[in-house]
C-alpha cells in the first residue's frame, strides 16, 4: 500500500496510467449502459410491433373462422377454439406464442362460457388495467408482462389483446402472449460482447498511454537521475541528446547548463583551494621568520637589566606582542584547516571533568571559580586537543568577563551526552551581540578584548571544534546579567546530540533571552 | 660541554639557534642542508641533533632515518606543521621529540636538556622486563646476553614501565616522565615510540608480551615471562 502511494506520488507515468484507466473506464461504463438500454429498447420495441401485426392477424383469421361458424353447430366452433389453442407444448424449445381467451365479464354472466388458454397458463397475468382497455378500445392493445404457466415456469413476454365475438353475441377477450426469451438471450450476448470489448478496450488505452506517456517520461526520468547525480557531485554527467524536439532540447539545455555548472564549479573550488593554500603557506612562510624573531626577542628580553628603560621597556612590548602575533598566526591556521575540511577528529575516552580542573589549574583561576561535577565519571570519546581547547576558551571568557563576580562550571551527563556549562555573571551581552558572539575576529567591545590579547577567533574555534564532534555550542547572555555557554558533546562520535543535559537558559535567568548557535545555523 | 647538531636551511634561524644555545651552555654545530650532514656527523659526533623537516637536497626525514641507521644520538625535530603527516613520519623515521615552530626558546632548551639527561635517579641493578636484562648503568638491554641496541628515549621509555610493573600508564603520564611535557594532550608522539621500541623488542611486535596496551588508558609491562599474556 505505501509502495503503491510511493509510485503515485513519485511517478508519473503509473500516475497518467492510472488516471487513463480510471477515467476511460468510468466513460466506457456509462457509454456501455447507454448503449445497451437502447438496443434492449429497440429489440423489444421491433419484438413489440411485430408481436402487434401477427396478433391483429391472428385475431382477424380467428375472428373469420368463428363468424363461419353458426352457434348451432358447435363441433365447428370447438374445432376453431381447439386450433386456437394448439400452440405447440410449452416443454418444446421454442414456444413461437401463446394464448389466453377469457368472456368479458359481460358475457360471463351468461352461460355457455369458453375459457381457456394454450399451455396450462396462470390467467391472473392479464391484469384488469389491459383487460378494461382492450373492453374500451376496439383497436388492439398490449402490455410488457410475466407469463407465468401453472407449472410455475415464468417467462418475460409481452401480451397483445383483443375482443372477440364467438355467435350468439359472446364477447370475449383473446389475448395473444409472446415470449422474449429469444430477444433476451440476444441482449444478453450483446450485452457481454459489450463489457469485453470494454475492456479490451481499457486495456488497449491504458497499453498505449502506457507506451506513450513512458516515452515522454523516460528523458525526463533520465533528467531527473542525471540531475540527482549532478547535485550528488558528479558533474561529468550528461543527457543523451535525441532529436530536435522539445525533449533533446531540453536534454541540450540541461547539458549546457550542466557544463557551465561544473565550470563555475571548479572555477570556485580552485578559487578556494588556491585561497586556502594561500593561507595555509602564509601561516607557514611566516613560523620560521618567527622563530627567529622570538628567539631574538628573548634574548633582548633577558638582557633588559643592561639596556637602558627604553629599550628595556620595547623588549618587553616586543615580547608581549609576538606572543600575541603567534597565537593569532596559530588561530588563522586552525581556521584555515577548518575551512579547508583538513581538520581531523583524534579521539580518546577522556573524563571531561579531570579535563576541566586540568584547565582551571593551568588558567590560575581565581578562587571564586567552582566546578559542580557529577560524582560520576563523565566519560567521553573527543579529541582531548581540540575540547581542552574549548575549555580553556570559554572558561578564561568567563574569568575574563565575569568582574570578579564569579564563575560556576557546571558538567553534567546523560547515557549518550556529555555537557558542559561555563556560567558567569559579570558584563554578559547583548542580544545583537549574541548573534554575532561566534563571528571570525568579532568583539563585543574591542577596546577591552584587545587589551587581553584574545585574537578574535576563539570562539569561532570553539564552535568548529565542538561541530566537529558533532555537538553544539550555545551560548546565553543579558547585559550586566552574566553569560552561560553550553558545550554538548556526544558520548560516541558520529552520534549527533539529541538530549541536552544542561539547558542553555541558566536557572538563575532573569528572564528568556537565547542566543544561540549550533550546527543547523552554519 | 655537549655539543648540539643544527641542521636548517634558514641561516638566521641557524645563528639565532646558535646563539640561543650557546647561551645555555651548548655547543652548536650548525649545516646548512641535508647533504653535507652525514659527514660532518661522523666527524664530529654530536650529543644532540635538532634537524629542520624541510631541507633543501635531502629532506629532514630522510636526514634522520640515515643518522638512525648509524646512530642512537636523541635527534629532536623542528616542523612548521605541527599536526601533519611530517611528524608522524619524522617519528618513525626514528626522531624522538618535536618543536612546532615557533617554539619558545627556553621550552626548546628545556627539551633538549631532558634529551641528553643520564637518569638521575638510583639505578635499580636488576631491574628486568620479561627474558630482559635492563642495565641502567651501561645503559644497555639484553636478551639472553645478546645486546639489543635502543636509543636513549626508547631506553627511558622502558625503564620507565619496567619501574612499576603493575602500574597502568596513561599516555599524557609517559609525556611526562619521559618526554617532560607539562600538560601535552599529544599521544601521537608515545604510540609511535612504542611501536617503534614494540618491533625491537617483542619476539612479535603484532602480538605483544612485554608492553602492553591497556584499551582506552595506556600501557603497562607485561608482567609474565616469555609466555605471558597477549592482549586481544
Amino acid at each position: 500500500m505505501t509502495g503503491l502511494l510511493r509510485s503515485w506520488r513519485r511517478s508519473i507515468l503509473f500516475r497518467v496510467s492510472i488516471l487513463t484507466i480510471a477515467l476511460t473506464s468510468a466513460l466506457i461504463l456509462v457509454l456501455g449502459t447507454v448503449l445497451s438500454n437502447q438496443i434492449t429498447r429497440g429489440v423489444y420495441r421491433e419484438k413489440l410491433a411485430a408481436s402487434i401485426s401477427e396478433a391483429d392477424s391472428l385475431v382477424n383469421y380467428t375472428q373469420s373462422q368463428l363468424d363461419a361458424t353458426t352457434y348451432r353447430t358447435d363441433i365447428k366452433l370447438k374445432t376453431v377454439l381447439d386450433n386456437l389453442f394448439h400452440v405447440g407444448d410449452v416443454n418444446t424449445n421454442v414456444i413461437q406464442r401463446e394464448v389466453i381467451l377469457i368472456p368479458t365479464p359481460t358475457t360471463a354472466k351468461k352461460s355457455h362460457l369458453y375459457q381457456g388458454s394454450s399451455n396450462f397458463l396462470d390467467f391472473s397475468i392479464i391484469k384488469d388495467d389491459l383487460r378494461t382497455k382492450v373492453r374500451k378500445h376496439t383497436t388492439i392493445q398490449s402490455q410488457y408482462l410475466t407469463i407465468k404457466y401453472l407449472t410455475g415456469v415464468q417467462l418475460d413476454g409481452i401480451a397483445v389483446g383483443s375482443t372477440i365475438v364467438i355467435p350468439n353475441n359472446q364477447e370475449y377477450e383473446i389475448y395473444y402472449l409472446f415470449p422474449l426469451t429469444q430477444q433476451k438471450q440476444l441482449i444478453g450476448l450483446i450485452g457481454v460482447l459489450l463489457w469485453i470489448f470494454g475492456a479490451i478496450l481499457i486495456f488497449l488505452i491504458a497499453l498505449i498511454t502506457w507506451y506513450v506517456i513512458g516515452r515522454i517520461v523516460r528523458p525526463v526520468r533520465e533528467a531527473a537521475e542525471i540531475a540527482e547525480e549532478l547535485t550528488a557531485g558528479d558533474l561529468g554527467r550528461r543527457l543523451a541528446v535525441r532529436g530536435e524536439d522539445e525533449l533533446g532540447r531540453l536534454a541540450l539545455a540541461f547539458n549546457e547548463m550542466a557544463v557551465s555548472l561544473q565550470q563555475q564549479i571548479s572555477r570556485l573550488e580552485n578559487l578556494s583551494r588556491l585561497q586556502q593554500r594561500f593561507v595555509s603557506d602564509v601561516s607557514h612562510e611566516l613560523r620560521t621568520p618567527l622563530t627567529t624573531i622570538r628567539m631574538a626577542s628573548q634574548v633582548l628580553y633577558e638582557a633588559r637589566q643592561n639596556l637602558d628603560p627604553a629599550s628595556s621597556r620595547s623588549a618587553e612590548l616586543l615580547i608581549a606582542q609576538i606572543e600575541r602575533f603567534e597565537t593569532l598566526l596559530t588561530d588563522l591556521l586552525e581556521v584555515s584547516r577548518f575551512d579547508a575540511r583538513a581538520a581531523i577528529l583524534e579521539t580518546h575516552e577522556v573524563n571531561l571533568t579531570s579535563l576541566v580542573r586540568q584547565v582551571v589549574d593551568q588558567l590560575h583561576a581565581p578562587g571564586d571559580l567552582r566546578i559542580e561535577a557529577p560524582d560520576a565519571p563523565a566519560n567521553a570519546a573527543v579529541d582531548p586537543r581540540r575540547i581542552e581547547r574549548i575549555l580553556r576558551n570559554l572558561i578564561s571568557n568567563a574569568i575574563d568577563h565575569s568582574e570578579g563576580r564569579g564563575v560556576v562550571i557546571k558538567i553534567a551527563q546523560t547515557d549518550h551526552e556529555v555537557a558542559l556549562g561555563v556560567r558567569d555573571y559579570g558584563i554578559g551581552f547583548s542580544g545583537r551581540e549574541g548573534e554575532r558572539l561566534f563571528d571570525r575576529f568579532w568583539r563585543a567591545d574591542p577596546s577591552r578584548s584587545r587589551l587581553r590579547g584574545g585574537t578574535g577567533l576563539g570562539l569561532a574555534i570553539a564552535l568548529e571544534d565542538a561541530q566537529l564532534h558533532e555537538g553544539t555550542l550555545k551560548a546565553w547572555g543579558r547585559p550586566r546579567q552574566g553569560a552561560h555557554f553550553v558545550l554538548t558533546l556526544p558520548k560516541s562520535p558520529g552520534i549527533p546530540v539529541s538530549v541536552y543535559p544542561i539547558e542553555v537558559i541558566p536557572e538563575d535567568a532573569p528572564s528568556t533571552t537565547l542566543f544561540e548557535m549550533d550546527s543547523d545555523d552554519i | 660541554m655537549p655539543l648540539i647538531m643544527v641542521v636548517d636551511d634558514d641561516q638566521d634561524l641557524a645563528e639565532m639557534l646558535g646563539i640561543v644555545l650557546n647561551g645555555s651552555g651548548f655547543e652548536v654545530d650548525l649545516v646548512g642542508d641535508g647533504d653535507g650532514v652525514m659527514d660532518i656527523f661522523r666527524a664530529n659526533t654530536p650529543d644532540l641533533v635538532l634537524l629542520d623537516v624541510m631541507l633543501p637536497g635531502i629532506d629532514g626525514i630522510e636526514v634522520c632515518r640515515r643518522i638512525r641507521q648509524e646512530s642512537m644520538v636523541p635527534i629532536v625535530m623542528l616542523t612548521a606543521k605541527g599536526d601533519t603527516h611530517d611528524v608522524v613520519l619524522g617519528l618513525e623515521a626514528g626522531a624522538d621529540d618535536y618543536m612546532v615552530k615557533p617554539f619558545n626558546p627556553s621550552e626548546l632548551v628545556a627539551r633538549l636538556k631532558v634529551r641528553l639527561r643520564r637518569s638521575a635517579s638510583e639505578p635499580i641493578s636488576s631491574l628486568r622486563i620479561g627474558d630482559l636484562a635492563i642495565d641502567q648503568v651501561a645503559h644497555t638491554i639484553a636478551r639472553d646476553g645478546k645486546t639489543i641496541p635502543l636509543t636513549r628515549l626508547e631506553f627511558d621509555l622502558l625503564v620507565a614501565l619496567a619501574k612499576e610493573p603493575g602500574r597502568v600508564f596513561t599516555r599524557e603520564s609517559l609525556l611526562g616522565e619521559v618526554w617532560g611535557y607539562q600538560h601535552a594532550t599529544d599521544t601521537r608522539l608515545v604510540n609511535v615510540h612504542i611501536q617503534r621500541l614494540r618491533s625491537k623488542i617483542e619476539r612479535d611486535a603484532d602480538n605483544p608480551e612485554l608492553i602492553l596496551t591497556v584499551r582506552g588508558v595506556g600501557y603497562k609491562a607485561g608482567s609474565a615471562g616469555p609466555v605471558g599474556t597477549s592482549e586481544k
